[in-house]
């Protein structure tokens, strides 16, 4: 087995990433991807490979891949036809929702339709009680004319979301049972299954997403499988997961809920992986593609995780990579408003027509057109010599943009990229605050199609000092996949108060989810490497109504250590809040244990660094901030570690272009990452 | 404008990075539970003189983009670097609005010029007084309402005084929450000069002043063109809260909106006496104070999201708040409960604006829920329960285009409930069921939002709830265009028992284990006839529970029958003649304004003479007894000879108002004339 393959199939291309571990090589590939007929991009893109002579598929031993395809089930709103039964009393549990709308400013401001319209939603007669005590029996008729009333209505699927569920299943688990019985075609999904957690709407919004990408997510990764099987590739498929991890496909079809942001997680997963081996600490990643721009923080070689993430027009609340969307892109299309203030976005000319400089049809400017303009994409073919760049169209779609500010065409390109910049600034910025951190001891690692292309510009306005380009920045998403490990998340409300009593019942449940999570690991994917478990509480002074998860080691539970505990917690509140009350009472809401099985990293050659002043490959006229400059020329290809430059400069390669504004150094590292550095730091900055 | 467009985008985005960055660092280091769960603070940037340039938008209260601190500014004369000042006095520079909340403010210097102040409020949980969290209703003085510091500096030239925190925090319940949230306000106004120093940096010192001023000329000038779409004119209209103190006469807010070109004027006249309870808003008849543009600040963003939220728009604005008024009270009018009247005047901006532009805007939005809080004892560890349990909300009106919104929406949508989940663990209290209010959406062509409905029980005695804001259960939300009114919000004790109990507007009462409390908060008003609406619309609510077959028939003309396999569906030729027998019966519909029954009834009696007699006379009276007289005159009207036709031309308030000044020889140099 010589072979890991990665795989990100995107709305428009589908990138693949092959590292051959005999030779310790990384190639990269793009097909179009072929949403009609899922599978068969993957079987183009595998035999365009072996064509290559990069790739031999019987010799693979690792094939993993992102997709999409859930998530745009929710935005097309093509997925299943839904009921819902819910405790009687609380049908409009979707509806209510947690009251805030999406624009609090705004009086028509209004939250998006449920998944489940109201008509198909059914009260089951039945209590329990917030210990798990049955508090009233279920009432098996008023199930069996639900489901008789959910199947007249045309519903393939049923979610059922009982009130605290979370700490007795029993009736979830009977109603399922009835259902099997009577309507053996009938799809169901539980919350206790789902996210067995407090907070009915947040558990109930997530299982119906979960009830509604179900059919679709299997059917299409029986083709996901299919296609491997028809292209030769032995290797057991994995998909990727929103919390950066991978798990067999086999499994995604019954855990659709856990992949959906698979897309975005991989990407920061392969920026966390670069961060690790670079040794910076602090890390922004920035993936820019068309229509947005996904801002990620990386601690330590750690991304920030976070429940409640959104998919589409519903929050779902198992544990996300935590990413921010920022609505610019490269294909962001800039307009003049009403008091001739110009803007940039949120509308996007996508991949399809494209920025006018792709010559596809494109008309109207866009954030790409204004570097085309400005000579910051150099000249020639991008994006694997598929787009002959065409700089005359992007100067025409931006001329309707000069007349009106009265400018020449080269202060208008200048004013949209300083225009962008100030809004991804914003919610960078933003993001930063969240977390109480200082943008200046962060590095920007942009990716994406056109990440590297805005990334010294967004770091010189957040006065960041280093930006770190990988290697193949436009298949990021795809490498992330490469080196995943094998992950799930474990979860369970316990609400306890932090004593000796308290701590007993967690150790129970602790055994319970460790015997779950090594079940999943070792039993469902059949791996059997190092594996590693993560344990954290979700835990609160008493009165508040949020809280902190709190990561600990299995001896203090082991040990029964409440005060170790409390410590904990006490100075996970402070570094959060910058303060703590070590009298105050904490409770434990939650318990959560990650269980990740270690994948084999692919080992990359690094390469000698012998310094050298790289040779462009020609000088080429750019203008920046009113000025022209001569700007080195450099292919990516024939850079070599060691190689070093001074801005400004433009690095082109097959999947994205660089550009290295004039106060910025290049230098090329062992692992063939572009390191540009501010210039004033050399002197004492 | 003093610098280039390019710039001022730019720069635009600087300064709300600013904002939102000093937003998340006192929502991060802020220690009550309060301002996690409500967001009920601001941050902010303002010029020297006190006009807010940026405001965060991602979280803090919605109420405070136009707020303009030159009030208290300028109660303080010798600024340095360093400086932080403190108020939460209602009444000195009115820009705080209660006392629980407290306003910071903070001089920032580029060398040696004061450039800006970075400022914000928290609502404390508590700052003393008569009463916990120091918000009751029935309050009459301001100083019953907690400790009030003037304007001083908490901080000089960064040393902290001492003496005066320890006299803030001697006279509040909590103090180690207030000061807690203090100093994340502290943080958050050195996070805004540290960002003013960065943007000084980046922009230099002259762009940054003047790119400020025309971040404000900018907000100024798209409200204007917002307001030039408007047609001008007169637009008069009232609305009531159903009791001026506890079970006290309604109370008036009036409000004629003038719009001319790009400008607006909002005369208050007409507005009740201010009030010997706490529902005054403390205004100081600032012409654009805050408390009143909120309303226009909401209409005009909502016909024009683009509209950047600064202070710059009120400069279009021009408010009239004769004083002694519930808009512009008199020391030391109490003013803890002002949300509930500012609530009502919200309504009563969108129903003025609406007249103006009926296809464009909304019938009235939901109101008078309360805010639950529930103080109780769990029974099993003896230990006491304060928990906030859910704000009682509803949507927005009906719309030309669409049905308002359920549940939430239009001035309450930043409002977060508690799941029920978390109120059974949390609260000590057992949910019986939460949703939408059946029947309470107001009938139209495009139905009102409907409210929220909660019913609830208490587990162990002395179960202590409190319902602040509770109004509506009279005079409910009005509808336009021949929309009709919302639903009367509820507040019911034992509901369908023997024990059955009508709250009304209680707002703090003591339960039994056993008890069971059902509210709800008041529908929103409809926009349209009801008998033109879609019978399949009409059917789809009753499937979804949100309309009864008896409502389908009484406020649609729907006449819904029920298949084999008792499905709804609508009998289409029982709804053609009912709907014809209706319209044949009914007197056409030609006010704009479609008020409630009850309202309809009241307006009888106290109609636009009686009234316009009524706050003529009350305006001659010296401001202490405007309420007294009020009530007097009210009292008086109400057992007066129904027959008599004085009682409804303005007469029989003149001669009970003459008789008054008989009584009291002191006032007989007030008489009408």
């Amino acid at each position: 087995m010589a072979y890991r393959v990665a795989v990100d199939i995107g709305g428009t291309f589908t990138d693949f990433c092959v590292f051959n571990e005999k030779n310790s090589s990384l190639n990269t590939h793009k097909v179009l991807s072929t949403p009609n007929n899922p599978g068969s991009e993957i079987v183009l893109g595998v035999s365009e490979l072996q064509e290559k002579g990069v790739l031999n598929p019987t010799e693979v031993s690792w094939f993993s891949h992102g997709t999409t395809v859930g998530i745009n089930t929710v935005i097309q709103r093509s997925g299943a036809e839904l009921a819902l039964f819910v405790t009687s009393g609380f049908e409009d549990v979707l509806e209510v929702a947690r009251l805030k709308v999406p624009d609090p400013y705004n009086i028509f401001s209004k939250r998006a339709n449920p998944l489940v319209p109201r008509e198909r939603v059914f009260g089951i007669s039945q209590r329990i009680l917030k210990d798990g005590s049955v508090d009233s029996e279920l009432n098996e008729e008023t199930v069996k004319k639900a489901i008789q009333s959910a199947k007249d209505m045309g519903s393939d699927t049923i979610v059922i979301a009982l009130l605290h569920s979370y700490a007795n299943n029993k009736h979830e688990r009977r109603i399922r049972e009835i259902i099997n019985s009577i309507e053996p075609e009938m799809a169901v999904t539980l919350s206790s299954d789902v996210w067995p957690v407090i907070r009915e709407y947040e558990r109930t919004v997530t299982t119906t997403v979960a009830g509604y990408v179900q059919r679709r997510v299997a059917n299409y990764l029986t083709a996901f499988q299919n296609a491997l099987k028809s292209a030769g590739i032995p290797a057991i498929p994995m998909i990727g997961k929103s919390n950066g991890g991978v798990m067999t496909a086999e499994l995604g079809k019954s855990d659709p809920i856990s992949m959906l942001l698979s897309g975005t997680a991989t990407g920061v997963i392969g920026a966390a992986e670069i961060a690790k081996k670079v040794g910076v600490s602090s890390i922004l990643s920035f993936d820019v593609g068309g229509t947005s721009a996904d801002v990620a923080v990386i601690s330590n070689g750690e991304p920030a995780y976070s429940s409640g993430e959104m998919v589409g027009d519903f929050p779902i609340y198992v544990p996300t990579v935590s990413v921010t969307s920022i609505g610019e892109g490269g294909g962001s299309i800039a307009w003049v408003d009403d008091f001739g203030v110009l803007k940039v976005g949120p509308e996007s000319a996508g991949s399809n027509p494209g920025p006018a400089c792709y010559g596809q049809g494109g008309k109207r400017p866009t954030i790409t057109d204004a570097f085309a303009v400005l000579g910051l994409l150099g000249e020639g073919k991008l994006g694997y010599g598929k787009v002959e760049l065409n700089v005359s169209a992007a100067r025409d779609a931006l001329l309707p943009l000069a007349e009106a500010l009265s400018m020449n065409v080269k202060k208008t390109a200048q004013s949209i990229i300083d225009v962008s910049v100030s809004g991804m600034f914003l919610e960078t910025t933003k993001l930063l605050s969240r977390f109480g951190a200082d943008p200046r001891s962060f590095s920007l690692l942009p990716f994406g199609g056109a990440g590297p292309m805005i990334g010294c510009f967004l770091a010189r306005e957040l006065g960041l000092r280093e930006v770190i380009v990988p290697p193949t920045p436009g298949v990021l998403s795809a490498y992330g996949g490469l080196i995943a490990d094998i992950r799930n998340d474990f979860i369970r409300t316990v609400m306890i108060d932090l004593d000796q009593n308290g701590l007993s019942n967690l150790r129970e449940t602790a055994k319970f989810l460790e015997e779950e999570a090594t079940h999943w690991l070792r039993k469902e994917q059949g791996f059997d490497g190092e594996s590693k478990l993560s344990w954290s509480a979700d835990m609160r002074y008493r009165g508040q109504s949020y809280e902190i998860e709190t990561a600990f080691e299995k001896n203090d539970l082991d040990a029964l250590v409440v005060d170790g505990l409390a410590r904990l917690f006490h100075e996970a509140h402070h570094s959060i809040y910058e303060h703590s009350d070590p009298n105050a009472e904490v409770q434990i809401v939650n318990l959560r244990l990650v269980i990740s099985g270690e994948v084999p990293k692919p080992k990359f050659l690094t390469h000698p660094e012998y310094k050298q002043l790289a040779k462009p490959l020609i000088s080429h006229t750019i203008y920046l901030d009113g000025q022209e400059f001569n700007a080195s020329l450099f292919e990516r290809d024939k850079l070599e570690p060691g190689h070093h430059f001074t801005g400004p400069a433009i690095i082109s390669q097959n999947d994205t272009t660089t550009v290295v504004l004039p106060d910025f150094d290049v230098k090329v590292d062992q692992f063939k990452n572009l390191i540009i550095s501010k210039r004033k730091m050399r002197n004492g900055d | 404008m003093a610098i280039d467009k390019i710039t001022l985008e730019i720069l635009k985005n600087h300064t709300r990075a600013a904002a939102e960055s000093m937003a998340f660092t006192l929502y991060r280091t802020a220690h009550s539970t309060f301002v996690k769960e409500t967001e009920d603070f601001t941050t902010g940037l303002t010029t020297p003189t006190g006009e807010t340039f940026a405001t965060p938008t991602e979280l803090g209260a919605t109420w405070f983009v136009g707020l303009n601190y030159s009030g208290a500014i300028k109660l303080i004369n010798d600024y340095k670097p360093g400086d932080i000042c403190m108020t939460n006095d209602p009444y000195s520079g009115f820009v705080c609005t209660h006392p629980p909340d407290m306003h910071i403010w903070k001089p920032i210097f580029h060398k040696d010029e004061l450039v800006a102040f970075s400022v914000g409020h928290i609502h404390n949980t508590d700052v003393g007084g008569a009463v916990p969290a120091s918000l009751s209703r029935s309050l009459s003085e301001v100083h019953q309402e907690g400790v009030r510091m003037p304007p001083m500096k908490i901080l000089e030239e960064g040393k902290l005084n001492q003496k005066m925190l320890d006299v803030f925090l001697t006279n509040v319940r909590a103090p180690e929450q207030n000061w807690g949230d203090l100093k994340a306000q502290i943080a958050a106004c050195n996070t805004g000069e540290r960002k003013v120093h960065e943007m000084i940096e980046r922009f230099g010192v002259d762009t940054f002043k003047n790119g400020v001023g025309d971040l404000l000329d900018y907000a100024e000038q798209q409200a204007r063109a917002i307001i030039s779409e408007l047609p001008d004119g007169e637009y008069d209209f009232s609305e009531y809260i159903d009791e001026d103190s506890v079970n006290g006469w309604p109370c008036r807010l009036r409000l004629l909106l003038i719009i001319k070109g790009d400008e607006l004027i909002l005369d208050f006249t007409g507005s009740d006496p201010q009030l010997e309870s706490s529902m005054n808003m403390p205004t100081g008849g600032d012409p654009r104070h805050v408390l009143m543009m909120v309303g226009v600040v909401y209409v005009l963003y909502s016909l024009d999201p683009r509209l950047y939220l600064n202070s710059g728009i009120t400069r279009a604005c021009k408010c009239i708040l004769p004083s002694g008024t519930i808009v512009n009270p008199s020391f030391p009018a109490a003013v803890g409960m002002r949300t509930l009247s500012c609530n009502r005047l919200h309504g009563l901006t969108f129903g003025a604006f609406a007249k103006a532009v009926p296809d464009r805007l909304m019938g009235a939005p939901a109101s008078g829920g309360p805010i639950l809080n529930v103080n109780t004892t769990d029974t099993l560890t003896g230990r006491r329960i304060m928990a906030a349990v859910n704000p009682m909300t509803g949507g927005s009106g009906g719309t030309k285009l669409a049905d308002g919104t359920d549940g939430s929406g239009a001035n309450s949508g930043f409002l977060k409930n508690s799941p029920v989940e978390v109120n059974e663990v949390e609260a000590g209290i057992r949910v019986h069921s939460y949703g939408l209010s059946k029947d309470s959406a107001g009938p139209g062509e495009h139905r009102g939002g409907l409210g929220t409905d909660f019913i609830f029980e208490a587990l162990s005695p002395n179960t202590k709830v409190t319902a602040r804001n509770r109004d509506r259960t009279r005079f409910s939300g009005w509808g336009i265009s021949e929309g009709r009114a919302g639903g009367a919000s509820k507040f019911i004790r034992n509901p369908n028992t023997d024990k059955e109990f009508n709250l009304r507007n209680t707002d703090i009462l003591s339960l039994d284990p056993g008890d069971r409390i059902h509210v709800t908060c008041g529908g929103a008003g409809g926009w349209g006839n009801a008998l033109n609406r879609d019978p399949e619309s009409v059917l789809l609510d009753v499937k979804r529970d949100w309309v009864s077959v008896d409502g389908a028939r009484l406020d649609y003309g729907v006449v819904i029958s029920f298949e084999k396999n008792n499905l709804p569906i609508v009998d289409k030729v029982e709804t053609k003649k009912l709907r014809d027998t209706i319209r044949a019966s009914e007197a056409p519909n030609t006010s704009f304004y479609s008020p409630c029954d009850a309202r309809i009834e009241y307006e009888k009696v106290w109609n636009k003479t009686n009234y316009d007699v009524l706050t003529k006379c009350l305006a001659n009276l010296p401001i202490t007894w405007r309420f007294y007289a009020k009530h007097r005159i009210f009292s008086e009207i109400e057992n007066w000879d129904p027959s008599d036709s004085n009682r409804l031309n303005g007469a029989a308030i003149e001669s009970t108002y003459n008789k008054m000044l008989k009584d009291f020889p002191e006032l007989e140099n007030k008489r009408n004339n």
